[in-house]
Protein backbone atom coordinates (compact mmCIF):
# COMPACT_ATOMS: atom_id res chain seq x y z
CA UNK A 1 0.00 0.00 0.00
CA UNK A 2 1.15 2.98 -0.37
CA UNK A 3 1.44 5.44 2.24
CA UNK A 4 0.87 8.99 0.34
CA UNK A 5 -1.88 7.56 -1.26
CA UNK A 6 -3.58 6.30 1.94
CA UNK A 7 -2.95 10.03 3.14
CA UNK A 8 -4.59 11.58 0.68
CA UNK A 9 -7.50 9.41 0.27
CA UNK A 10 -9.66 11.47 2.95
CA UNK A 11 -10.02 8.51 5.19
CA UNK A 12 -7.28 10.40 7.70
CA UNK A 13 -10.20 13.17 7.85
CA UNK A 14 -12.95 10.74 8.16
CA UNK A 15 -11.34 9.25 11.11
CA UNK A 16 -10.46 12.37 12.46
CA UNK A 17 -14.00 13.68 12.18
CA UNK A 18 -15.02 10.13 14.22
CA UNK A 19 -16.72 8.70 10.60
CA UNK A 20 -14.72 5.65 9.84
CA UNK A 21 -16.03 2.73 10.39
CA UNK A 22 -14.60 -0.04 12.61
CA UNK A 23 -12.32 -1.99 10.37
CA UNK A 24 -11.10 1.49 8.40
CA UNK A 25 -10.05 2.68 12.21
CA UNK A 26 -8.53 -1.16 13.32
CA UNK A 27 -6.60 -0.89 10.08
CA UNK A 28 -5.59 3.16 11.03
CA UNK A 29 -4.75 2.47 14.22
CA UNK A 30 -2.08 -0.33 12.77
CA UNK A 31 -0.87 1.47 10.49
CA UNK A 32 -0.04 4.29 12.37
CA UNK A 33 2.09 2.42 14.48
CA UNK A 34 4.29 1.30 11.62
CA UNK A 35 4.47 4.69 9.65
CA UNK A 36 4.92 7.86 11.46
CA UNK A 37 3.47 10.55 8.59
CA UNK A 38 0.11 8.87 9.50
CA UNK A 39 0.30 10.05 13.15
CA UNK A 40 2.19 13.38 11.94
CA UNK A 41 -1.08 13.71 9.87
CA UNK A 42 -3.47 12.72 12.49
CA UNK A 43 -1.99 15.32 14.58
CA UNK A 44 -2.00 18.00 12.00
CA UNK A 45 -5.87 17.48 11.15
CA UNK A 46 -7.15 17.10 14.62
CA UNK A 47 -4.94 20.99 15.08
CA UNK A 48 -6.65 21.96 11.88
CA UNK A 49 -9.94 21.08 13.19
CA UNK A 50 -9.47 22.82 16.31
CA UNK A 51 -8.36 25.90 14.72
CA UNK A 52 -11.77 25.40 12.47
CA UNK A 53 -13.54 25.22 15.56
CA UNK A 54 -11.94 28.46 17.27
CA UNK A 55 -12.74 29.98 14.00
CA UNK A 56 -16.19 29.09 14.71
CA UNK A 57 -16.28 29.79 18.13
CA UNK A 58 -18.65 32.22 20.28
CA UNK A 59 -18.02 33.64 23.00
CA UNK A 60 -21.02 32.08 26.32
CA UNK A 61 -21.88 34.50 27.98
CA UNK A 62 -20.27 35.27 31.44
CA UNK A 63 -23.02 33.71 33.45
CA UNK A 64 -23.33 30.22 31.89
CA UNK A 65 -20.29 28.77 33.94
CA UNK A 66 -22.63 29.67 36.91
CA UNK A 67 -25.50 27.57 35.35
CA UNK A 68 -23.21 24.43 34.81
CA UNK A 69 -21.90 24.82 38.16
CA UNK A 70 -25.81 24.85 39.33
CA UNK A 71 -26.69 22.34 37.00
CA UNK A 72 -23.71 19.93 38.60
CA UNK A 73 -24.38 20.86 41.97
CA UNK A 74 -27.97 19.71 41.14
CA UNK A 75 -27.15 16.20 39.70
CA UNK A 76 -25.04 15.31 42.79
CA UNK A 77 -28.09 16.26 44.66
CA UNK A 78 -30.73 14.09 42.65
CA UNK A 79 -30.88 10.50 42.87
CA UNK A 80 -29.92 10.21 39.20
CA UNK A 81 -26.57 10.63 40.20
CA UNK A 82 -26.56 6.99 41.98
CA UNK A 83 -25.75 5.38 38.99
CA UNK A 84 -21.94 7.47 38.83
CA UNK A 85 -21.26 5.06 41.55
CA UNK A 86 -22.79 2.08 40.21
CA UNK A 87 -23.58 1.16 36.59
CA UNK A 88 -24.49 3.46 33.97
CA UNK A 89 -27.79 3.58 32.52
CA UNK A 90 -28.50 2.35 29.00
CA UNK A 91 -28.80 5.42 26.38
CA UNK A 92 -32.43 4.45 25.97
CA UNK A 93 -33.18 4.89 29.70
CA UNK A 94 -31.53 8.37 29.32
CA UNK A 95 -32.91 9.41 26.32
CA UNK A 96 -36.41 9.26 28.37
CA UNK A 97 -34.90 11.74 31.10
CA UNK A 98 -33.87 13.70 28.75
CA UNK A 99 -37.33 13.21 26.90
CA UNK A 100 -38.92 14.75 30.02
CA UNK A 101 -36.54 17.74 30.79
CA UNK A 102 -37.01 18.62 27.14
CA UNK A 103 -41.10 18.89 27.93
CA UNK A 104 -39.99 21.61 30.84
CA UNK A 105 -39.23 25.40 30.09
CA UNK A 106 -36.49 26.88 33.13
CA UNK A 107 -37.51 29.62 34.60
CA UNK A 108 -34.54 30.98 36.13
CA UNK A 109 -34.99 33.24 39.49
CA UNK A 110 -32.38 34.85 41.73
CA UNK A 111 -32.76 32.01 44.16
CA UNK A 112 -31.96 29.28 41.43
CA UNK A 113 -34.20 27.62 38.46
CA UNK A 114 -37.95 26.12 38.81
CA UNK A 115 -38.80 23.98 36.27
CA UNK A 116 -42.59 23.94 35.34
CA UNK A 117 -44.48 22.26 32.13
CA UNK A 118 -44.68 24.58 29.29
CA UNK A 119 -48.95 23.15 29.68
CA UNK A 120 -48.98 24.79 32.76
CA UNK A 121 -48.78 27.93 30.71
CA UNK A 122 -52.33 27.27 28.79
CA UNK A 123 -53.38 25.84 31.75
CA UNK A 124 -53.30 29.05 33.83
CA UNK A 125 -54.56 31.23 31.27
CA UNK A 126 -57.67 28.80 30.91
CA UNK A 127 -58.31 29.44 34.61
CA UNK A 128 -57.99 32.46 35.31
CA UNK A 129 -59.99 33.23 32.12
CA UNK A 130 -62.89 30.51 33.87
CA UNK A 131 -62.09 32.39 37.23
CA UNK A 132 -63.17 35.85 35.73
CA UNK A 133 -66.55 33.91 33.62
CA UNK A 134 -66.95 32.36 36.95
CA UNK A 135 -66.63 35.72 38.87
CA UNK A 136 -69.23 37.76 36.55
CA UNK A 137 -71.64 34.99 36.66
CA UNK A 138 -71.69 34.89 40.40
CA UNK A 139 -72.42 38.44 40.39
CA UNK A 140 -74.64 38.61 38.02
CA UNK A 141 -76.77 35.85 40.28
CA UNK A 142 -75.92 37.50 43.69
CA UNK A 143 -77.32 41.00 42.19
CA UNK A 144 -80.57 38.25 40.49
CA UNK A 145 -80.92 36.67 43.66
CA UNK A 146 -81.04 39.62 45.31
CA UNK A 147 -82.84 41.80 43.04
CA UNK A 148 -85.79 38.73 43.16
CA UNK A 149 -85.76 38.22 46.97
CA UNK A 150 -86.75 42.34 46.98
CA UNK A 151 -89.42 41.55 44.81
CA UNK A 152 -90.56 39.01 47.46
CA UNK A 153 -90.08 41.05 49.99
CA UNK A 154 -92.28 43.77 48.31
CA UNK A 155 -95.12 41.09 47.42
CA UNK A 156 -95.41 39.88 50.68
CA UNK A 157 -95.62 43.39 52.31
CA UNK A 158 -98.49 43.93 49.45
CA UNK A 159 -100.20 40.65 50.01
CA UNK A 160 -100.12 41.51 54.33
CA UNK A 161 -101.15 44.97 53.61
CA UNK A 162 -104.49 43.57 51.48
CA UNK A 163 -105.29 41.17 54.05
CA UNK A 164 -105.63 43.66 56.33
CA UNK A 165 -107.70 46.15 54.98
CA UNK B 1 -10.31 -0.62 41.92
CA UNK B 2 -10.99 3.07 42.92
CA UNK B 3 -13.86 3.68 44.95
CA UNK B 4 -15.68 6.50 43.41
CA UNK B 5 -18.04 8.34 45.74
CA UNK B 6 -20.14 11.37 45.03
CA UNK B 7 -18.09 13.03 47.01
CA UNK B 8 -14.87 12.72 45.72
CA UNK B 9 -16.66 13.44 42.48
CA UNK B 10 -17.84 16.75 43.50
CA UNK B 11 -14.39 17.99 44.87
CA UNK B 12 -12.72 17.38 41.72
CA UNK B 13 -14.48 17.61 39.09
CA UNK B 14 -14.91 21.35 39.09
CA UNK B 15 -11.71 22.36 38.07
CA UNK B 16 -10.88 19.84 35.52
CA UNK B 17 -14.28 20.33 33.79
CA UNK B 18 -13.76 24.42 34.57
CA UNK B 19 -10.16 23.67 32.27
CA UNK B 20 -12.22 22.42 29.83
CA UNK B 21 -14.58 25.02 29.79
CA UNK B 22 -11.85 27.79 29.33
CA UNK B 23 -10.70 26.20 26.63
CA UNK B 24 -13.67 24.92 24.92
CA UNK B 25 -16.69 26.41 25.67
CA UNK B 26 -16.86 28.96 22.67
CA UNK B 27 -16.05 26.64 20.23
CA UNK B 28 -18.39 24.22 21.74
CA UNK B 29 -21.04 27.08 21.76
CA UNK B 30 -19.78 27.47 18.20
CA UNK B 31 -20.34 24.09 17.05
CA UNK B 32 -23.81 23.72 19.13
CA UNK B 33 -25.30 26.83 17.20
CA UNK B 34 -24.31 25.40 13.88
CA UNK B 35 -26.62 22.49 14.79
CA UNK B 36 -29.56 24.31 16.43
CA UNK B 37 -29.28 27.80 15.03
CA UNK B 38 -30.52 29.08 17.64
CA UNK B 39 -28.21 31.04 20.67
CA UNK B 40 -30.47 30.94 23.17
CA UNK B 41 -31.15 27.09 22.48
CA UNK B 42 -27.08 26.40 21.61
CA UNK B 43 -26.62 28.18 24.82
CA UNK B 44 -29.13 25.41 26.83
CA UNK B 45 -26.88 22.78 25.27
CA UNK B 46 -23.86 24.10 25.93
CA UNK B 47 -24.75 23.96 29.84
CA UNK B 48 -26.65 20.34 29.46
CA UNK B 49 -23.66 19.36 27.79
CA UNK B 50 -21.19 19.94 30.27
CA UNK B 51 -23.35 18.79 33.21
CA UNK B 52 -23.54 15.48 31.19
CA UNK B 53 -19.99 15.92 30.92
CA UNK B 54 -19.38 16.05 34.55
CA UNK B 55 -20.96 13.55 35.64
CA UNK B 56 -19.27 11.16 33.07
CA UNK B 57 -16.06 12.69 33.62
CA UNK B 58 -14.26 9.88 35.22
CA UNK B 59 -14.72 7.89 32.18
CA UNK B 60 -13.87 10.72 30.44
CA UNK B 61 -10.74 11.33 32.06
CA UNK B 62 -9.95 7.63 31.66
CA UNK B 63 -10.81 7.34 27.90
CA UNK B 64 -8.94 11.18 27.74
CA UNK B 65 -11.06 13.42 26.91
CA UNK B 66 -8.79 16.29 27.04
CA UNK B 67 -8.67 17.87 23.00
CA UNK B 68 -11.62 19.55 20.81
CA UNK B 69 -11.46 16.33 18.85
CA UNK B 70 -13.24 14.58 21.66
CA UNK B 71 -15.06 16.81 23.12
CA UNK B 72 -16.94 17.47 19.67
CA UNK B 73 -17.57 13.85 19.51
CA UNK B 74 -18.91 13.67 23.31
CA UNK B 75 -20.93 16.64 22.17
CA UNK B 76 -22.43 15.88 19.15
CA UNK B 77 -23.53 12.16 20.72
CA UNK B 78 -25.02 14.16 22.99
CA UNK B 79 -26.65 16.28 20.88
CA UNK B 80 -28.19 13.33 18.94
CA UNK B 81 -29.47 11.93 22.05
CA UNK B 82 -31.06 14.50 23.34
CA UNK B 83 -34.91 13.70 22.34
CA UNK B 84 -36.46 16.64 20.30
CA UNK B 85 -33.61 18.55 19.86
CA UNK B 86 -34.18 20.70 17.28
CA UNK B 87 -30.96 20.72 15.97
CA UNK B 88 -30.81 17.35 13.56
CA UNK B 89 -34.44 17.88 12.35
CA UNK B 90 -33.32 21.63 11.37
CA UNK B 91 -30.28 20.89 10.20
CA UNK B 92 -30.58 20.65 6.66
CA UNK B 93 -26.78 21.42 5.40
CA UNK B 94 -27.26 23.56 2.52
CA UNK B 95 -30.81 25.34 3.17
CA UNK B 96 -29.72 26.09 6.55
CA UNK B 97 -26.39 27.86 5.31
CA UNK B 98 -27.68 31.04 4.79
CA UNK B 99 -28.03 31.49 8.88
CA UNK B 100 -24.41 30.72 9.18
CA UNK B 101 -22.17 33.49 10.20
CA UNK B 102 -19.43 31.15 9.27
CA UNK B 103 -18.26 32.62 5.74
CA UNK B 104 -15.69 29.01 5.34
CA UNK B 105 -18.94 26.73 5.11
CA UNK B 106 -19.95 29.42 2.78
CA UNK B 107 -17.10 28.53 0.40
CA UNK B 108 -18.01 24.60 -0.06
CA UNK B 109 -19.71 23.19 -2.72
CA UNK B 110 -23.35 21.96 -1.92
CA UNK B 111 -21.78 18.66 -1.74
CA UNK B 112 -18.99 19.21 0.27
CA UNK B 113 -21.05 21.43 2.89
CA UNK B 114 -23.43 18.29 2.76
CA UNK B 115 -20.67 15.64 3.23
CA UNK B 116 -18.85 17.81 5.72
CA UNK B 117 -21.80 18.91 7.47
CA UNK B 118 -23.27 15.39 7.82
CA UNK B 119 -20.02 13.98 9.12
CA UNK B 120 -19.25 17.31 11.65
CA UNK B 121 -22.69 17.67 13.16
CA UNK B 122 -24.56 14.54 12.21
CA UNK B 123 -21.84 11.98 12.91
CA UNK B 124 -22.93 10.04 9.88
CA UNK B 125 -20.72 7.59 8.47
CA UNK B 126 -19.02 8.03 4.67
CA UNK B 127 -21.02 5.07 3.84
CA UNK B 128 -24.03 6.00 4.74
CA UNK B 129 -23.67 9.30 3.12
CA UNK B 130 -22.09 7.53 -0.32
CA UNK B 131 -25.23 5.36 -0.61
CA UNK B 132 -27.28 9.04 -0.10
CA UNK B 133 -25.53 10.68 -2.25
CA UNK B 134 -24.98 7.48 -4.87
CA UNK B 135 -21.46 8.23 -5.13
CA UNK B 136 -18.77 5.56 -4.43
CA UNK B 137 -17.31 5.77 -0.77
CA UNK B 138 -13.46 7.01 -2.20
CA UNK B 139 -15.36 10.11 -4.05
CA UNK B 140 -17.72 11.04 -0.86
CA UNK B 141 -13.80 10.55 1.01
CA UNK B 142 -12.57 12.85 -1.28
CA UNK B 143 -15.24 15.22 -1.29
CA UNK B 144 -14.89 15.10 2.31
CA UNK B 145 -10.90 15.95 2.52
CA UNK B 146 -11.17 18.78 -0.20
CA UNK B 147 -14.35 19.86 2.28
CA UNK B 148 -12.00 19.62 5.04
CA UNK B 149 -9.17 21.76 3.32
CA UNK B 150 -11.58 24.41 2.11
CA UNK B 151 -12.27 25.16 5.81
CA UNK B 152 -8.98 24.53 7.12
CA UNK B 153 -7.53 27.65 4.89
CA UNK B 154 -10.94 29.40 5.45
CA UNK B 155 -9.80 29.49 9.27
CA UNK B 156 -6.55 30.35 8.46
CA UNK B 157 -8.10 33.91 6.69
Amino acid sequence: MKINEYIESGILEAYVLGSASEAEANELLYLKTQHPQIEDAIFKLESDLERIAEHMAIAPPPNTWAKIEGGINELVKTPQFEYLIGDEPKENSRGSKSGKSAQFIEVEAESGHMRIRKIWRWVFLAVFVLGKIFLAFAIYYYLENRHTQEEIEKLKTELENKRTK
Amino acid sequence: MLETTPHTLTEHQPESIRSLYDRHAGMLLGYIFEVVKDRKLAEEYLVKVFCDLSVRFNDVNRTGISGWPQLQKFARQKLLSFPGSPGYTNLNTGLKISDSPNSALRQLTEEQRQVFCDIYYKGRTIADISRTLNKTEDLTRKALKEAFAIMRKGSEN
